[in-house]
């Protein structure tokens, strides 16, 4: 379900909507401030979540836990 | 000019002449002010306060205002609300007409002499009921003085025989000796036998001395008596509460008792008559309990006048208060216009929007036709090469975030202002070292409850902590809102994960309870940090990492998108040699070594490492050994092919852009100096004649004007100059001083590059910090509880759960939150905002009504 296309994938989804921001901001003397909050807040986000992504797409190292319980998924 | 003024530059201002007629001048201004959008330059710097136009206007409405205030205080000592000036109409508080001004002088003049009549006539009153108060102590004390003194006169007389008997004693018992037993006989006795008494009441704290002076300076020569008056005396002068003795002092001698008297009347003591006899005495009390009596019933009366008045001015006081500032506030202003004697026009010079201009000229023709004059007001713009101020027009949602900037500095006329992307940049990396979906929650909740009860807020008085969060609640809102989404990214929520997805690791079932995890196949975690990390052992050398290059990466980005802003600055104000001198060697440099930077950490995550057979390199070194052995990569820490060829080639970029950086700027300046020098041109800026461009209809009556009092010389086309404009702004070019600046620029550019890369590893140690403070406080109280049991359990998890909230609040969510947006604030004022920030702007400064009243509350 998500591997690394996922990234393009989402690049897509903001751009898109990026692009609703820019077309559907609100008229009038406040639109520079609709428009530039909503697509920098879009980019943002991806990036955090791209980077996170990213971070675990090919793992170095693997978790590993000393006391758990048979039948446990793990986590917390 | 009509483009639209938007946030990401100050808006366009244009300076105008206002030609007004005498007449009106006042009415003009006082609509200006509540437009609030024109900034008056002050056209009499030269004259000092004292000798300006309206100096007696503003005196009239300092005294106005002055009577106002002493009203409020009265009604503070009278504990009587004022109404709050929100409850008036708005036209209430509208500038008011002359007429109404002067009306409004008069009535309070009145009000102010009948309050004060009544103040002294109650004080008056008060002290005489003092004064009452304590002769009837002393008349009761005193009495019951004398009754003792005679129910002993047997006791005196048996000491005659002592040779050391007192004087006094002595006396008294050679009067108790006559065989009378008659009180009255008695008491006629101390005027036969020449002795006096002094009666009167003293503070407590100083009877100890009056005893003391009065036995030196008599030497023993006296008899004293004194009790203490159980009852408190509140002296009316100044409220206060005094403690009070009654004394009565028997001596003999007219001399002695005049000594007395004078002691006693220095000291601060009050005497009061009182009679030896005790049928008068009687007599005396009950006069002074009627007249006490009366008194009260007087003074009930005064107090319930003085109140009603104090209640009745207190329903339009805030109005009052009101109209007196916008109208003190006009006159002020008035004072900065200049004044001509002879066409009796007054002439202002302001600064104003220019998409405010349409909206000044309505209003003015609008005062215009209602004061029905036929000479309109004249709006003229004038060309400056005055700088014009600085003007972001803000709501209450962006207001908060430009006023971070403006803490910093005013940005120059019409350069980038970086408040705009202030409105998410800040927050969202706030939001990375505050990331928890939990506590990013309540702060979204608090600002969401101070935005609904918005209206009611802001009208109460707050504390300074709390009116900070609320100014800030637009910024807190975005705060949480963004907190929200890293919690969810970090899969933080109080400490604890979400599980809202399937785990990309699973954690095989033999060998527990010790195990490591393995990943499934090609899926992965789809939105954030998988749950499977949560509550492991080395989830802590994980999101160590992560974060770390999630810092590095988000401040290169934040800083990448900031230097990009000195480009769009460089193009605004047309300067080719900012692009090519300062922008394009800037971004050159910085991206060869930190953008290779970024692009190793991407690329070295999106490559499999195991998968290749290949050992993972470390970027640390290999930046390091980048520039201390360049074109040599060892084997092993290979990246990718070609690896140290392109290495060598960023290293010589950013070498070789620093001297471009250096001298490119200093020396294109120069050559350009020289090459208008050898054209014969002079500097710019000292061409600036400014004539004010008047259509010539009313030019020819006399050519000698006089503005301030100073001659206008200029008679040629009839133009006056209000002012001189010859200031000279253009500075001549210094080539050593625009080298220094550009070697200061250089040094720090190269220097900040590193230092404020490593700046943003801020990020990583606070949201490390954050994740881990948020762990122990967990684990500390109600990890605890959930591993009790029994009835222990529930009530230990009341109480830790009562800890643990209370502690979330206090520690995670205000402390935390303050010291994250603290850093957040610092990444903005220093790391980005020098990447392109020009500064040195003078701020608008509007006269505005709404202004005025929002600094310097009535109430």
């Amino acid at each position: 379900m998500a591997n690394g296309w996922s990234l393009l994938v989402g690049f897509v989804v903001i751009v898109a909507l990026s692009a609703a921001a820019y077309f559907f901001s609100p008229k009038g003397e406040n639109q520079t401030i609709w428009r530039s909050t909503l697509i920098l807040s879009f980019a943002s986000c991806y990036i955090m979540w791209a980077i996170t992504f990213l971070a675990q797409w090919h793992p170095l190292i693997e978790p590993k836990m000393s006391k758990l319980r048979p039948g446990y998924p793990g986590g917390s | 000019m009509a483009t639209k003024d938007t946030l990401f530059r100050s808006a366009s201002m244009s300076l105008t002449q206002l030609y007004i007629s005498n007449e009106i001048g006042r009415e003009v201004v006082s609509a200006l002010g509540e437009l609030g959008v024109t900034q008056f330059r002050d056209l009499n710097s030269e004259t000092s306060a004292f000798q300006r136009t309206f100096t007696k206007e503003i005196r009239r409405l300092d005294n106005i205002e002055r009577q106002l205030r002493y009203f409020k205080s009265q009604m503070e000592k009278a504990n009587i609300e004022m109404r709050s000036h929100w409850d008036f109409d708005e036209d209430m508080l509208a500038a008011p007409q002359a007429a109404e001004i002067d009306e409004l002088a008069d009535r309070s003049e009145q009000l102010e002499q009948r309050v004060k009549n009544l103040n002294e006539s109650y004080e008056t009153l008060k002290k005489r009921e003092m004064e009452l108060t304590e002769w009837r102590w002393v008349l009761k004390e005193a009495g019951s003085f004398f009754d003792r003194a005679h129910g002993q006169t047997d006791d005196i007389r048996q000491s005659l025989d002592d040779d050391d008997a007192p004087l006094l004693r002595n006396a008294e018992a050679e009067e108790g000796r006559r065989p009378n037993g008659d009180v009255g006989q008695q008491q006629q006795s101390f005027a036969v036998m020449n002795i006096g008494f002094v009666s009167g009441v003293i503070p407590r704290e100083r009877l100890a001395a009056f005893e003391r002076i009065l036995w030196r300076t008599l030497r023993g020569n006296l008899y004293m008596n004194q009790s203490e008056i159980p009852e408190v005396i509140i002296n009316p002068e100044d409220n206060e509460e005094v403690r009070k003795n009654v004394f009565v002092i028997f001596a003999h001698g007219k001399e002695i008792i005049a000594k007395i008297r004078k002691i006693s009347e220095s000291l601060g003591a009050d005497l009061y008559n009182v009679d030896e006899n005790s049928d008068l005495r009687r007599d005396q009390i009950h006069e002074v309990n009627t007249r006490l009596s009366d008194l009260a019933s007087v003074l009930r009366n005064t107090k319930n006048t003085l109140d009603a008045e104090l209640t009745q001015i207190a329903r339009s006081l805030a109005a009052w208060l009101i109209v007196i500032k916008k109208e003190k506030a006009v006159y002020n202003a008035l004072n900065m216009c200049s004044y001509d004697q002879a066409r009796k026009t007054l002439i202002a010079e302001a600064w104003c929007p220019t998409n405010s201009l349409p909206q000044i000229r309505a209003t003015l023709q609008d005062v215009n036709d209602r004061a029905g004059l036929s000479v309109p007001t004249i709006v003229n713009q004038i060309k400056t090469n005055k700088t014009p101020p600085t003007y972001n027009k803000t709501n209450k949602f962006t207001e908060g975030f430009q006023t971070i900037i403006n803490a910093y500095g005013t940005a120059k006329y019409q350069e980038v202002n970086p408040g705009l992307y202030t409105i998410v940049t800040f927050p969202f990396l706030f939001a990375v070292m505050f990331g928890d979906f939990g506590h990013g929650f309540l702060m979204f909740m608090a600002a969401c409850a101070m935005i609904y009860w918005e209206k009611p807020l802001s009208r109460s008085k707050q504390d300074e902590l709390f009116s900070m969060a609320f100014y800030g609640r637009y910024i807190m809102l975005m705060m949480g809102t963004y907190s929200m989404f890293t919690g969810l990214i970090y899969n933080d929520v109080f400490s604890k994960g979400f599980t809202a997805f399937e785990s990309a690791w699973e954690y095989p079932e033999d060998g527990r309870p010790e195990v490591t995890a393995h990943l499934k196949g090609s899926y992965r975690y789809p939105f954030g940090i998988d749950w499977a990390w949560h509550g492991s052992d080395n989830d802590l050398l994980f999101s160590n990492s992560f974060k770390m290059k999630l810092s590095i990466l988000m401040g290169w980005c934040h800083m990448t998108y900031a230097l990009m802003f000195s480009l769009t600055n460089a193009r605004h104000f047309k300067s080719k040699i900012d692009i090519w001198g300062n922008f394009v060697p800037g971004l050159l440099f910085f991206q060869a070594i930190f953008g290779y930077l970024t692009f190793t950490i991407v690329y070295k995550w999106s490559v499999d490492w195991y998968a290749e057979g290949r050992n993972p390199p470390s970027l640390l070194n290999m930046l390091i050994q980048m520039f201390l052995s360049p074109g040599t990569v060892a084997e092993g820490d290979q990246l990718y092919p070609g690896q140290a060829t392109v290495q060598v080639l960023l290293v010589l970029i950013a070498v070789i852009n620093v001297p471009i950086l250096l001298l490119l700027k200093p020396l294109y300046l120069r050559w350009e100096h020289n090459r208008t020098a050898a054209k014969g041109y002079r500097g710019i800026g000292d061409t600036s004649h400014v004539t004010h461009a008047l259509d010539d209809d009313d030019d020819e009556e006399g050519d000698t004007r006089h503005m301030n009092g100073r001659p206008s010389t200029d008679t040629d086309e009839g133009a006056m100059i209000t002012e001189n404009i010859h200031e000279e702004e253009g500075e001549e070019f210094e080539f050593s001083e625009v080298m220094i600046h550009q070697t200061i620029h250089t040094i720090e550019f190269c220097l900040n590059c590193v230092s404020h890369t490593a700046s943003y590893l801020r990020l990583w140690a606070l949201s490390l910090a954050h994740q881990q403070l948020s762990v122990v406080l967990w684990n500390m109280t109600l990890g605890n509880a959930f591993t009790m049991s029994g009835g222990l359990q529930i009530v230990m998890l009341v109480v830790t759960f009562a800890m643990w909230f209370v502690l979330t609040i206090a520690v995670l969510c205000v402390m935390e939150g303050t010291s994250a947006m603290l850093h957040s604030l610092r990444l903005h004022w220093v790391e980005a905002m020098s990447k392109h920030f020009i500064g040195e702007g003078i701020p608008f400064e509007p006269f505005s009504f709404k202004l005025l009243l929002e600094e310097d509350p009535v109430d």
